[in-house]
C-alpha cells in the first residue's frame, strides 16, 4: 500500500465504522417484530469491505460475526457483475450460500461509490419461524436439513429499488408467524439502509480511495494486534476434550476433540478426532465452526483490537469434512448453536492451562433454548426465548449468574410481555443453592425457568445441554451441578432428555420446569475465605449443610452468619487430611 | 416581599456554579468549590457573597441541580433498602436483562444488586397480564413479612409484583401496611414510581428510587433548613432528569426524577435560549473535565428518553450498550455522555498508536500544567499547548497554570514517538477527543434519523468553547453557539427551567375509535391531578402517548391533541406517528399501531422577563495576541484574544480567541464570529450548499 496512512484519521474512521454498526443494531432491535429478535436481541449487524471482509461490527452476537465473511464470498462470487445500486439481498441456507442455519436470515446490501461496490451493510437475525418439522424450527429431530424449513440461496429481495413481491409472498406462505417473519426482515432491511447511508456520507466526505485504503489499514492493524496476543501464548499444543450430552431419551454422548497448536504468532485449531455428524439438528457448518474458534480466541486478546476481519488471519480452523463441526449435507443444523458454544468452551478448556488469569471455569454451556407453539385464537404461534447464563468462576472473582455466554450477547425476554402475548405463564425465575461449583471462587449458581402452557395442544420443544456431562471445575475447583428439564403434567412428572428429539404435546396446566447447569468452581473450596462463605449463606446460595460439607465453613449463627473459627480451623484440617489420604 | 431575585445552583462534585437573575436582569454568576461534608456550605457563601454584593436580597427563589442521588448510587451509600416481590421472582432485580455492554469479556462481573438477596423477599400473590387475580393476597402473610423486615434495620422498602402497571391492587394494600407499621421508613411502590410494562425495569427504577429516597430526603430538608436559618426562605425547588424543576416536598416523594438533574438544566437553558434567539434545532454540546454529554432540540423541543441507566459508566444513548448500570426507566433528557473531558489522559498503546483517555487526570491532581502532581498530559495540555487556553492562568486569571509543563510533555513525549512537533502532536490529541466526542454528538442524531447538519451546535460546560467550533467542522454542522456564561450554563438553565408536573399511565389498547373515549377518560383523569399538583398556577398543558406497530416492542412518544374528542383526531395521531417512524427507521409498516402509556404534562414558565445582562467579571487586555495552532492546513497564526463584550455584532473573520471568566472560545481562521442581540458567541462556517 503506498498511501501514507494517517493515525489519527485511522482512529476517526475506525469509530466511524463501529458508529454505523451500532446504529444498524438498534435500528434493527427498535423495529422488530419478533420476542427473538426485539427482545432476546439474537442478531448482528456488521460494515464488510467490498471482498465481504469485516469492517465493524455492532455490539451484538459473536458467534454469527465471525461467520459474515464466508457468506459475503459466496454472494460476492456469485453475483459478481450482476450487483447494482438499490439491489438487497437475502439468503438462509447453510450449505448454499455459506450460511448458519435456515432460522438465520441474512438481509444485505451494496453500498456503492464511484461506480463500484466499496463495501456493504450486512444484517442477520434468527427468525422466529422458518417453517420446517416443528414451531420455532430448531427441530433436534430433524435427521435432513430438508426436513428444517425454507431453504433460500442468495435472492434479490429489492432489485434497483423494486421490491420483489414474489419473494416476500413465499417466505411468508412458508412460515408459521408470517408477521413476525416479513416485521423482523423489513426490520433488516431498515438497518442495511441506514448502514449504507451512514457509510456513503464517510464515501462522499473522504472519498472512496481513502475509505478503502484506511478500512484496509484497519484490518493491518488488527492483524498486527491479533498476532501480539497470540504471540503472548506460550508455544505448544494444548488438547482438550469435550462432550454434547447426545441426542433423544437414549442419549450417547457426541465428542468434541481439539488440538491448538501455537507457534510464534499463529495458531491452529484442528478439530480432528470429533464425533461425525450426528442424525439431528445440531450439526455446525464449518463457517459457523470457524466464527465460534474467532469469538473465543478474540476474548482473550486485549480491548483494542480491531473487531475486522483481520484479527482472524494468524487463525487457521481445521476439521475434517463430515464431522459436527464441519457438517456436510444434508445434516440437519437447526439447533446448531449448542455446538458453538461447545466449541468455545472448548478453546478456553485448552487454554486454562497456559492463561489461568483470562480464563473461567466451565459455565452452564450457552443458552438453553426453549420453543412452544400451537393455535391462539385461531392463529399459529411460536415462541422461543434464551435462558441464559450461568459462569464459571475465575481467578479473581465467584462465577456470575445472569450474565450471556461469550458466544451470544443477548437478553431474557421481559416475564410481563411474554404473558401479554402468549398462552404461557411464567411460573419462577431465579437462582437455585447449592448448584455452583464448590471452589476458592465459586461457580455461578443454576437460573431456574418454569413456564405453564395455558392452552391444550401446545407444542414443546427444548434445546438445552449440561445435564449429563455438567460443567468443570478449574484448579481444585468443583463441578456445577447439571442441568434438568421436566414436565409436571396432574400427578406425573416426568424427565426431558436435553437435546429433545420427540415432540412434547401440553395439556393447559402442564409445567414445564428447566434449571441449568451450576458453573464450575476455581482453586480449591477449602481455601474459600470463609467470611465469604457466610455471606452466601445469608443470601440463600450455600446452604448451611453445604458450607460444611463442600467448604469446610461451620457457623455458629447461621442468621447472623458469624463463623466459627475454630471449628471450621478444625474441620478444614480433617477434610484436608481426608483428602491427602483418598488421593 | 418579592424582591425580584432569583438565584440557582448547579452542585458538582467538584464545583457548585451558581447564577443569579437581579430584578432588574442583570446575570451574575460565581464558580466555589462544592464542600461535599454539607454541600449547603458553598451556596450559602456564594449566597451571602452575592446578596452582600447586591446590598443584602432576600432571594424569592432558590432553584438547585445536584449529584447526590447519582452519587448515592455510584458510591454505593444508598439507603439500607428491602425488597418484596412475587412468589417465584425474588431474583429479577438480580439477572437483569442478562446482556452486558461489551463483547468478548470473559472475566466481565456485573454491578452488584441495589438489593441483596438476602433482604430480597417474596409473597405469594399473581396477577395476570390483564390485571385479573390469579392468587390472592393472604393478610396474615403480609403482616409476617412486615414483621421480618421491622427486624432488619432497613430504612427503605421496595415493592414490585408482576402486572402491578395493570392491576396495582396488591401493591397498594402492601404499601398501606408497610407505611401504616413503619412510617418511618422510606417506601416505594412500582405502582406509584413506574407503572409500566417489563418487570427488570419497573423493579430497578422502584429499588433505585427507594436506595436514594432517604439521602435525597435528608439532604434536602438539611439544605432547606440552612438556607432558612441563612434567611433565605424564598421558594427551593430541583432540577428533575426530564427539564423541569419541582417543589421539593415532591421530589422528597419521588427522589428518582432527579438523578440526572445537572446535565438536564444545560439542555434546558439551551433550548430556551435558543427560542429566544432564533435557533430552532439544536444539538448541545457539554464538555466538562471529564466528560462529554450531548442532547437533542428539535423545533424548540428537547428530546426525551426513558431507557436509561445510572452508574452505567459512559452511555452512548438509547439501548444498545446497555447492562453496565442500574436501569432507571423514568423520563429522562436523552443525553449522551462520552469519557472525554479536560482531564482526559494521552498515551501511546502497544501498537505504537495515540490513545485519548477514558483516564482521566480529573480535577486533582489535573493536567500537568496546573502543577499538582499531575503525571501524564491531558487534553487540556494539548490546548495549552496549541495555544487556545490562556498561557498564565484559567478561570479569569483566578487559577494560574504553568504551560511549560504542557507543552514539554509534547516535545520531549509524545511528538517523538509519532515523528511529529509538538503542535502537530498536541493537535493530533485534540482531535481524537474531538473524535470521541462526536461519538456522543452523533447518538442523538445519526442514530436517530437526524442529520446533525440541520442543527446549530450549543457549546457550553467548561470546556464547550474550546471544542466546539473543530467539533462542528468535522460534522459539517454550520453554525457554532456558546452562550453567556457557558461554564455555568447548567446553573443559568435552571433559572430558565419550568416547574413541573407529569403523569404516566399504562394502557392496554389500539389506537382506534373504539378505545379513544377510554385513554380520553383516563387522560382527563391525569390532567386534573396536575392542575392539583400545581395549586394555583396556570400550567401549560400537554398529552402524549407512547405509541408502536402492534407487535414491536419499542415505542415513540408522540403528541396528542387536547381540543376536541380524542376519537375524532385519530387520523391526524397516526400521520404524526408514521412521519416519525418514517424518519426514526426510514420506513413504514401496515399494521394497527397500539397505546402502550397515556402521559400528561403540566408546565408553568418561570418568571425571566426582562432578559439576561451579562455581568463580565474578567476581561483580557486590549490588544493581547498570541501564537495559535490550527492544523496542518492553517498552520500556526496569529491570533488576536478578547474578551466577549468586545465582539462586534457583525461577523468578522477568524482566527480569535475570546476569554471569560466562565471559560474560553476558540474560533478558527475559517470562520466568521459575532456577538448576536442575546450575548451569545456566533460562529459560522462558510460552506457550498448541499447538495
Amino acid at each position: 500500500m503506498s498511501r501514507q496512512i494517517d493515525p489519527i484519521l485511522l482512529e476517526v474512521l475506525k469509530n466511524g465504522f463501529e458508529a454505523i454498526a451500532d446504529e444498524m443494531a438498534l435500528i434493527l432491535m427498535r423495529t422488530a417484530h419478533s420476542p427473538i429478535v426485539r427482545d432476546a436481541m439474537d442478531y448482528s449487524t456488521a460494515l464488510c469491505n467490498a471482498r465481504g471482509e469485516t469492517i465493524a461490527q455492532g455490539v451484538t452476537t459473536p458467534m454469527h460475526l465471525g461467520s459474515f465473511y464466508d457468506a459475503m464470498n459466496h454472494l460476492v462470487q456469485t453475483f459478481e457483475g450482476r450487483i447494482n445500486p438499490g439491489d438487497v439481498f437475502v439468503g438462509n441456507d447453510p450449505y448454499i450460500i455459506q450460511g448458519q442455519h435456515l432460522p438465520d436470515i441474512y438481509v444485505i446490501e451494496p453500498i456503492f461509490a464511484e461506480g463500484r461496490i466499496c463495501a456493504w451493510a450486512t444484517t442477520i437475525a434468527h427468525h422466529a419461524d422458518v417453517g420446517g418439522l416443528v414451531p420455532g424450527s430448531n427441530s433436534i429431530g430433524a435427521t435432513e436439513i430438508h426436513q428444517e424449513g425454507l431453504r433460500l440461496p442468495f435472492l434479490k429481495l429489492v432489485e434497483g429499488g423494486v421490491e420483489n413481491p414474489m419473494l416476500f409472498e413465499i417466505i411468508a406462505a412458508n412460515v408459521r408467524v408470517p408477521e413476525q417473519v416479513i416485521g423482523d426482515l423489513r426490520a433488516q432491511m431498515a438497518a442495511a439502509r441506514a448502514g449504507r447511508q451512514g457509510f456513503a456520507k464517510l464515501l462522499e466526505r473522504y472519498g472512496a480511495n481513502e475509505i478503502e485504503a484506511y478500512a484496509e489499514a484497519l484490518q493491518d492493524q488488527a492483524e498486527l494486534f491479533s498476532r501480539k496476543a497470540i504471540e503472548a501464548i506460550p508455544d505448544g499444543r494444548y488438547s482438550f476434550v469435550d462432550h454434547i450430552d447426545g441426542l433423544g431419551a437414549d442419549p450417547e454422548p457426541i465428542e468434541l476433540h481439539l488440538t491448538l497448536t501455537v507457534s510464534g504468532s499463529e495458531i491452529t485449531a484442528d478439530w480432528t478426532g470429533t464425533s461425525n455428524q450426528v442424525k439431528g439438528g445440531i450439526n455446525a457448518p464449518l463457517s459457523f465452526c470457524k466464527s465460534n474458534v474467532y469469538a473465543a480466541l478474540r476474548s482473550i486478546m486485549p480491548e483494542e483490537v480491531p473487531n475486522c476481519h483481520g484479527y482472524t488471519r494468524p487463525i487457521t480452523v481445521t476439521a475434517p469434512p463430515g464431522t459436527l463441526v464441519s457438517c456436510v449435507y444434508p445434516a440437519p443444523c437447526g439447533a446448531r448453536g449448542i455446538t458453538g458454544y461447545r466449541i468455545i468452551d472448548c478453546i478456553f478448556g485448552a487454554l486454562a492451562e497456559a492463561l489461568p488469569d483470562k480464563i473461567a471455569a466451565d459455565n452452564t454451556g450457552g443458552s438453553t433454548l426453549p420453543s412452544f407453539g400451537g393455535q391462539q385464537g385461531g392463529k399459529p404461534f411460536v415462541f422461543s426465548e434464551c435462558v441464559m447464563g450461568v459462569w464459571g468462576a475465575t481467578s479473581a472473582h465467584d462465577g456470575q449468574s445472569g450474565v450471556p455466554h461469550m458466544g451470544s450477547n443477548q437478553s431474557n425476554v421481559p416475564i410481563e410481555m411474554i404473558e401479554a402475548d402468549y398462552p404461557l405463564r411464567i411460573e419462577r425465575y431465579g437462582f437455585v443453592a447449592d448448584t455452583g461449583g464448590a471452589g476458592e471462587f465459586r461457580g455461578g449458581v443454576s437460573i431456574q425457568r418454569e413456564w405453564r402452557a395455558l392452552a391444550d395442544d401446545t407444542y414443546f420443544g427444548v434445546r438445552s445441554d449440561k445435564a449429563i456431562h455438567p460443567p468443570h471445575g478449574l484448579f481444585g475447583g468443583g463441578e456445577g451441578k447439571p442441568a434438568f428439564t421436566e414436565i409436571e403434567a396432574g400427578n406425573t412428572l416426568r424427565a426431558m432428555p436435553p437435546l429433545a428429539t420427540q415432540a412434547e404435546t401440553l395439556n393447559a396446566g402442564a409445567l414445564v420446569r428447566h434449571r441449568m447447569a451450576g458453573g464450575g468452581g476455581y482453586g480449591d473450596p477449602l481455601r474459600r475465605d470463609p467470611s465469604r462463605v457466610a455471606e452466601d449463606v445469608l443470601d440463600g446460595l450455600v446452604s448451611v449443610e453445604a458450607a460444611a460439607t463442600a467448604y469446610g465453613v461451620v457457623l455458629s449463627d447461621p442468621a447472623a452468619g458469624t463463623v466459627d473459627e475454630a471449628a471450621t480451623a478444625a474441620l478444614r484440617a480433617d477434610m484436608r487430611a481426608t483428602q491427602g489420604s483418598g488421593s | 416581599m418579592a424582591s425580584g431575585f432569583r438565584i440557582a445552583a448547579d452542585i458538582g462534585g467538584t464545583f457548585t456554579d451558581i447564577a443569579c437573575l437581579s430584578a432588574d436582569g442583570r446575570l451574575l454568576t460565581r464558580k466555589v468549590p462544592s464542600t461535599p461534608d454539607d454541600y449547603a456550605t458553598a451556596i450559602i457563601e456564594a449566597i451571602n457573597d452575592l446578596g452582600e454584593a447586591e446590598g443584602g436580597v432576600r432571594f424569592d427563589e432558590i432553584l438547585h441541580a445536584s449529584t447526590v442521588a447519582t452519587n448515592a448510587i455510584l458510591e454505593g451509600k444508598g439507603a439500607k433498602t428491602a425488597l418484596i416481590t412475587t412468589e417465584g421472582f425474588r431474583d429479577v432485580l438480580e439477572l437483569r436483562r442478562i446482556r452486558v455492554p461489551r463483547l468478548y469479556e470473559p472475566l466481565y462481573e456485573k454491578p452488584a444488586p441495589l438489593v441483596p438477596r438476602r433482604r430480597r423477599f417474596e409473597l405469594a400473590e399473581r396477577m395476570d397480564a390483564r390485571g385479573e387475580v390469579l392468587k390472592p393476597l393472604d393478610p396474615e402473610a403480609v403482616e409476617a413479612l412486615i414483621d421480618r423486615i421491622a427486624a432488619l434495620d432497613v430504612d427503605a422498602v421496595a415493592v414490585c409484583f408482576l402486572h402491578s402497571h395493570i392491576n396495582p391492587a396488591h401493591e397498594q394494600m402492601v404499601g398501606a401496611r408497610l407505611r401504616a407499621r413503619l412510617p418511618e421508613k422510606f417506601i416505594s411502590l412500582s405502582c406509584e414510581v413506574l407503572p409500566e410494562i417489563r418487570e427488570y425495569e419497573r423493579t430497578s427504577t422502584t429499588v433505585a428510587n427507594a436506595y436514594i429516597g432517604p439521602p435525597v430526603a435528608d439532604y434536602l430538608r438539611s439544605l432547606s433548613n440552612r438556607l432558612k436559618a441563612a434567611g433565605q426562605d424564598g421558594r427551593l425547588t430541583m432540577m428533575q432528569s426530564s427539564g423541569g424543576v419541582q417543589l421539593i416536598e415532591q421530589i422528597i416523594a419521588k427522589p428518582a426524577t432527579v438523578v440526572e438533574s445537572g446535565p438536564a438544566a444545560g439542555v434546558v437553558g439551551a433550548a430556551r435560549m435558543g427560542a429566544r434567539a432564533g435557533y430552532d434545532n439544536i444539538i448541545t454540546f457539554d464538555m466538562g473535565g471529564t466528560t462529554a454529554k450531548a442532547a437533542m432540540i428539535e423545533a424548540g423541543r428537547i428530546n426525551a428518553t426513558s431507557e436509561y441507566e445510572v452508574g452505567g459508566g459512559i452511555s452512548l444513548s438509547a439501548g444498545l450498550t446497555k447492562g453496565g448500570g442500574y436501569a432507571l426507566k423514568l423520563p429522562v433528557i436523552d443525553v449522551s455522555e462520552v469519557g472525554a473531558g479536560g482531564g482526559s489522559m494521552v498515551r501511546i498503546d502497544a501498537a505504537g498508536a495515540l490513545k485519548v483517555g477514558p483516564q482521566s487526570a480529573g480535577s486533582s491532581p489535573g493536567p500537568l500544567c496546573y502543577d499538582q502532581g499531575g503525571t501524564a498530559a491531558t487534553v487540556t495540555d494539548a490546548n495549552v499547548t496549541l495555544g487556545y487556553l490562556n498561557q498564565d492562568a484559567l478561570a479569569g486569571g483566578t487559577v494560574p497554570i504553568r504551560a511549560a509543563a504542557s507543552r514539554a510533555a509534547f516535545e520531549t513525549e509524545i511528538a517523538p514517538h509519532l515523528g511529529c512537533d509538538a503542535h502537530e502532536a498536541a493537535f493530533g490529541v485534540h482531535k481524537l477527543a474531538n473524535v470521541t466526542m462526536m461519538r456522543a454528538v452523533k447518538a442523538v442524531s445519526t442514530y436517530r434519523g437526524r442529520d446533525p447538519r440541520d442543527f446549530t451546535l450549543f457549546c457550553f460546560g467548561g470546556n464547550g468553547g474550546v471544542h466546539g467550533a473543530m467539533i462542528a467542522r468535522e460534522l459539517e454542522m454550520t453554525r457554532v453557539v456558546v452562550p453567556p456564561a457557558a461554564g455555568v450554563y447548567s446553573a443559568v438553565g435552571l433559572l430558565f427551567a419550568d416547574l413541573e408536573a407529569t403523569r404516566a399511565r399504562a394502557f392496554l389498547g389500539l389506537l382506534d375509535a373504539a378505545t379513544a373515549p377510554r385513554a380520553e377518560a383516563l387522560l382527563r383523569e391525569m390532567e386534573a391531578e396536575v392542575l392539583t399538583e400545581l395549586d394555583q398556577a396556570r400550567p401549560e398543558l400537554r398529552w402524549s402517548a407512547d405509541l408502536r406497530y402492534a407487535g414491536q416492542a419499542f415505542e415513540l412518544q408522540i403528541d396528542l391533541p387536547r381540543d376536541g374528542a380524542l376519537a375524532d383526531a385519530l387520523g391526524t395521531v397516526r400521520e404524526t406517528f408514521e412521519a416519525e417512524h418514517r424518519r426514526s427507521y426510514g420506513h413504514l409498516l401496515d399494521g394497527a399501531i397500539q397505546i402502550v402509556n397515556l402521559r400528561v404534562l403540566g408546565a408553568v414558565a418561570p418568571r425571566t422577563a426582562g432578559g439576561m445582562a451579562l455581568q463580565e467579571r474578567s476581561r483580557p487586555a486590549e490588544g493581547t495576541h498570541r501564537p495559535v495552532y490550527f492544523g496542518a492546513e492553517m498552520g500556526l497564526r496569529d491570533t488576536p484574544v478578547l474578551h466577549r463584550g468586545a465582539l462586534a455584532e457583525t461577523p468578522v473573520q477568524g482566527p480569535m480567541i475570546i476569554e471569560e471568566y466562565e471559560g474560553t472560545t476558540v474560533v478558527p481562521p475559517d470562520a466568521t464570529v459575532f456577538r448576536d442581540g442575546y450575548d451569545n458567541i456566533v460562529i459560522n462556517f462558510v460552506r457550498e450548499a448541499r447538495t
